[in-house]
């Protein structure tokens, strides 16, 4: 294999999940605190 | 005999029985229990000191508790058992109010000492843990915790907050608060600031303004104007706790954009003469700049969409030097040109409007400012100029794609204006539905919503319904009924009542009213309380809200003068968190399940409403009703009802009370019934409020139906709601969408990499993707 197939990129680098939190946005849910997380996991879509 | 006592901390310290009786005198003297004996002594022989009376009866009583130690055989004897024993040689001696003033001043100092190692503990677990396993840190999600700015904040604000709750609440309020029955909003700045305000941008411009480092002219072009806009928002975020609004964004803009197109006119008119007269630009220039300036004296300037009047007297007196057939074509090709042009520095004043909003700090470096604009139903040319770029710029991410998490973008929406086909603004409503399907933003705000077009009159912005990002509302005036406008106005205070608990404890309908009317009682008088404290702040407190006019009436106040007066046009607001929570309490379903529910709450909420207009009366305030955001409070409540009354199926069983009024977002609801059923509180919440629907999927697939829930929250009379939607990103190859497991464009899984070459194939078909840095 070449020197150019074997270089990766992305090791450790997690996906961006912007969520709507009280009227704002926030950048990752790694910020939120503990009752914001389980809310937002706990929410079911509502259909239309 | 008793030689050494043990300290708290276990440290072993010698006896000193005076350091006994040394309390023994404090607890005398408060209860007066002496204070005859001590007279009579003094008028019998004057020259004996009253200290010394008090002193002997003192160590008396002190020697009698060694003596009860002694006899217990307690030779070692820790403080709590001294204090036993003092207790009972006080009792035994026949001072029973001194007995009872020493158990007061030992539960003060155990409090104290509480208070203290609480500080000092929070102050530990700020300095030793890092914000991902310190709840502590993430109160708040819009400041990064980690940072050593966020930490010191973060060390300020816990200890402001013990002060205040120790020294300067009233302590029904403060044992209120700490026991968990009411939340005091933001009460590390309870002696420092006001929550918000609606920033009136045309008002502050008209002179320019002064930042504190300098003063700052009249923007003289869109780019400027755009410019300033930002600085406004973070100067007065320095003075204030909460978020910053502008109320008028696309009126205010559409000034900037004015000035744009006339400079760009008349520079391409100038060129374009230059072009076909082949005269030099020295020659042409003076001619036309003075033609201009004489025109617009007499009220004629280049606009947008071009007007006849300024057209027709250019014509005629440009011809009079130059070639008729020339200055037409001069004319248009003026006008197409400095329209791409007006467009094109438009769309980049915006676009860097809202990338400085998303990278300048406040507050010591820490946060962003918490901003938010309002616009939509301005239908001027240079008006939807400014929104449809800032909707496209919004529509394409910052620099490498990502979704901007400031400002807070709010549509005003209106019938007849922007939300049906053939109303002049219904292709910015459109547009803005395509941006909030994939940026989540803009939220769509309702002026016809009935309590908020009752304030509206056509041609004045200013009655305008304007909200603050997260949901607060300022309009209607209870102290001055004249002034019932958004623009300088804001929240000075809220404070929020536990609902559930009131449930939980009171069980029956009727005993819950009577329990929340104190409560409401309470939290009235808590609010007035902090009112009174800012009510003593100056305007020199706060340099730019006040100083520079921006807060309403402000401008006609000195720099030592007080702002009591001017702060009446604010709201005291009363808000209210878990309404589904305590329906369940109550009834056993909560109001997405049962109508009698649904009946229940309006009653309950009405009742709080009435209270506020009550009080508003009473006081010739400005109380309301507030829909809680309760960022950082879901979980403080339900975590001390967990604890206090234990796990209450469909209560206290999850980490989380609900949102203010909402259905609780675990339960199965459809749009359309969810947003019925809300919206009536959204009437009698009038301090704010915000409903959301969420969507599965990406909306960006089927607009129509985005268009048609906002379309029913106007039906059904919301006043502020918006559209959630998953937004994920793959900051690797810059996808943005829903991602599941695997990113749809490069196919790794979270944390994993790829190969480079993949991503150089893929840079072919997605050329916007981000560069990477850092190839391994
Ligand atoms: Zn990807």
């Amino acid at each position: 294999m070449s020197e150019k197939e074997m270089s990766l990129y992305g090791e450790g680098v997690g996906f961006e999940r912007i969520r709507r939190i009280t009227g704002y946005l926030v950048g990752t849910i790694d910020r939120f605190n503990n009752a914001k997380r389980a809310e937002v996991s706990d929410r079911v879509k509502h259909g239309v | 005999m008793i030689f050494t006592v043990k300290k708290r901390d276990g440290r072993e310290m010698p006896f000193n029985i005076e350091k006994i009786s040394d309390a023994i005198i404090k607890a005398f003297r408060a209860s007066g229990e002496l204070d005859e004996q001590i007279k009579a002594a003094q008028a019998q022989m004057n020259l004996l000191g009253n200290d010394d009376l008090l002193t002997n009866v003192a160590l008396k009583v002190a020697a009698d508790a060694v003596g009860h130690l002694e006899a217990d055989n307690k030779t070692k004897p820790d403080i709590e058992e001294i204090q036993d024993a003092v207790e009972k040689a006080l009792t035994e001696g026949g001072y029973a109010d001194t007995a009872k003033s020493y158990i007061l001043y030992r539960a003060e100092r155990t409090r104290v000492r509480e208070v203290n190692t609480r500080l000092m503990q929070t102050l530990h677990d700020i300095t030793f843990s890092s914000a991902k396993e310190s709840d502590l840190k993430r109160e708040n999600a819009n400041i990064d915790g980690d940072t050593a700015m966020g930490t010191m904040l973060k060390y300020g604000s816990e200890s402001a907050k013990h002060f205040y709750t120790m020294m300067m609440l009233k302590p029904e309020h403060s044992r209120a608060h700490l026991d968990g029955d009411i939340h005091i909003h933001d009460l590390d700045f309870y002696s420092l600031t006001m929550t918000c305000c609606q920033i009136d941008l045309i008002k502050l411009f008209r002179n320019g303004f002064n930042t504190g480092h300098g003063h700052l002219r009249e923007p003289k072009d869109i780019r400027s104007y755009a410019a300033l806009a930002a600085i406004a928002i973070q100067s007065n975020q320095n003075d204030q706790h909460g978020g910053q609004s502008v109320p008028n964004f696309d009126y205010a803009m559409a000034n900037g954009v004015r000035i744009t197109y006339r400079k760009a006119y008349l520079s391409n008119m100038v060129k374009a003469l230059i072009l076909l007269t082949g005269m030099e630009e020295g020659e042409i220039l003076p001619v036309v700049k003075k033609l201009h300036s004489e025109m617009a004296e007499m009220g004629m300037v280049a606009t947008l969409v071009p007007n006849e009047k300024f057209q027709e007297t250019e014509i005629r007196e440009l011809s009079k030097t130059y070639d008729a057939e020339i200055v037409n074509k001069a004319q248009s090709f003026a006008e197409k040109m400095a329209y791409e042009e007006t467009d094109k520095t438009t769309f980049q004043a915006m676009e860097a409007f809202v990338h400085n909003l998303n990278s300048m700090h406040s507050r010591a470096g820490a946060q962003t400012p918490f901003s938010s604009i309002n616009y939509g139903m301005c239908t001027e040319p240079e008006a939807r100029m400014v929104m449809k770029n800032l909707l496209l710029t919004t529509e394409e991410g910052l620099g490498g794609g990502e979704t901007a998490i400031f400002p807070i973008q709010i549509f005003r929406v209106k019938d007849g204006i922007n939300l049906n086909p053939g109303d002049p603004n219904y292709d910015l409503f459109k547009l803005a539905c395509r941006v909030s399907a994939k940026r989540l933003f803009p939220n769509f705000s309702f002026q016809d919503a009935p309590y908020n077009l009752q304030y509206y009159k056509p041609g004045h912005p200013e009655t305008e319904i304007s909200y603050m990002g997260c949901r607060t509302r300022v309009i209607g005036n209870n102290y001055d009924p004249s002034r019932e406008i958004s623009y300088g106005r804001g929240n000075l205070s809220f404070t929020s009542i536990n609902l559930p608990r009131i449930a939980i404890k009171m069980k029956s309908v009727d005993l819950f009213f009577k329990e929340l009317d104190r409560m409401l009682q309470l939290v009235s008088d808590q609010l007035m309380e902090r009112f009174a404290v800012q009510s003593r702040r100056k305007v020199k407190n706060f340099p730019f809200l006040m100083g520079q006019g921006v807060w309403i009436d402000s401008d006609k106040l000195g720099w030592e003068d007080t702002v009591g007066e001017v702060i009446k046009h604010g709201t005291l607001s009363i808000g209210f968190i878990g309404l589904a929570e305590t329906l369940v309490m109550l009834t056993g379903k909560h109001h997405g399940e049962s109508d009698a529910s649904q009946e229940l709450g309006l009653k309950i909420i009405r009742h709080m409403r009435e209270f506020c207009d009550k009080e508003s009366k009473r006081l010739g305030l400005n109380f309301s009703l507030l829909a809680t955001p309760a960022e950082g409070l879901s979980g403080r409540f339900v975590r001390m009802d967990k604890k206090k009354f234990g796990i209450i199926p469909g209560v206290t069983d999850r980490d989380y009370y609900t949102n203010s009024f909402h259905v609780p977002v675990y339960y199965k609801i459809s749009a359309f019934k969810k947003l019925s059923l809300e919206a009536p509180y959204h009437a009698l919440t009038n301090a704010g409020h915000i409903s959301y629907v969420e969507l599965d999927g990406d909306p960006t697939q089927n607009l129509e139906a985005f268009e048609k829930i906002v379309q029913h929250m106007a039906k059904v009379g919301i006043g502020y709601g918006s559209i959630n939607h998953p937004v994920d990103r793959d900051p690797v190859c810059g996808f943005v969408g829903v991602i599941g497991d695997v990113c749809p464009r490069c196919g790794r899984s979270e944390g994993h990499a790829i190969s480079c070459e993949k991503l150089e194939e893929l840079r072919k078909k997605f050329p916007g993707m981000p560069a990477f840095k850092g190839i391994r």
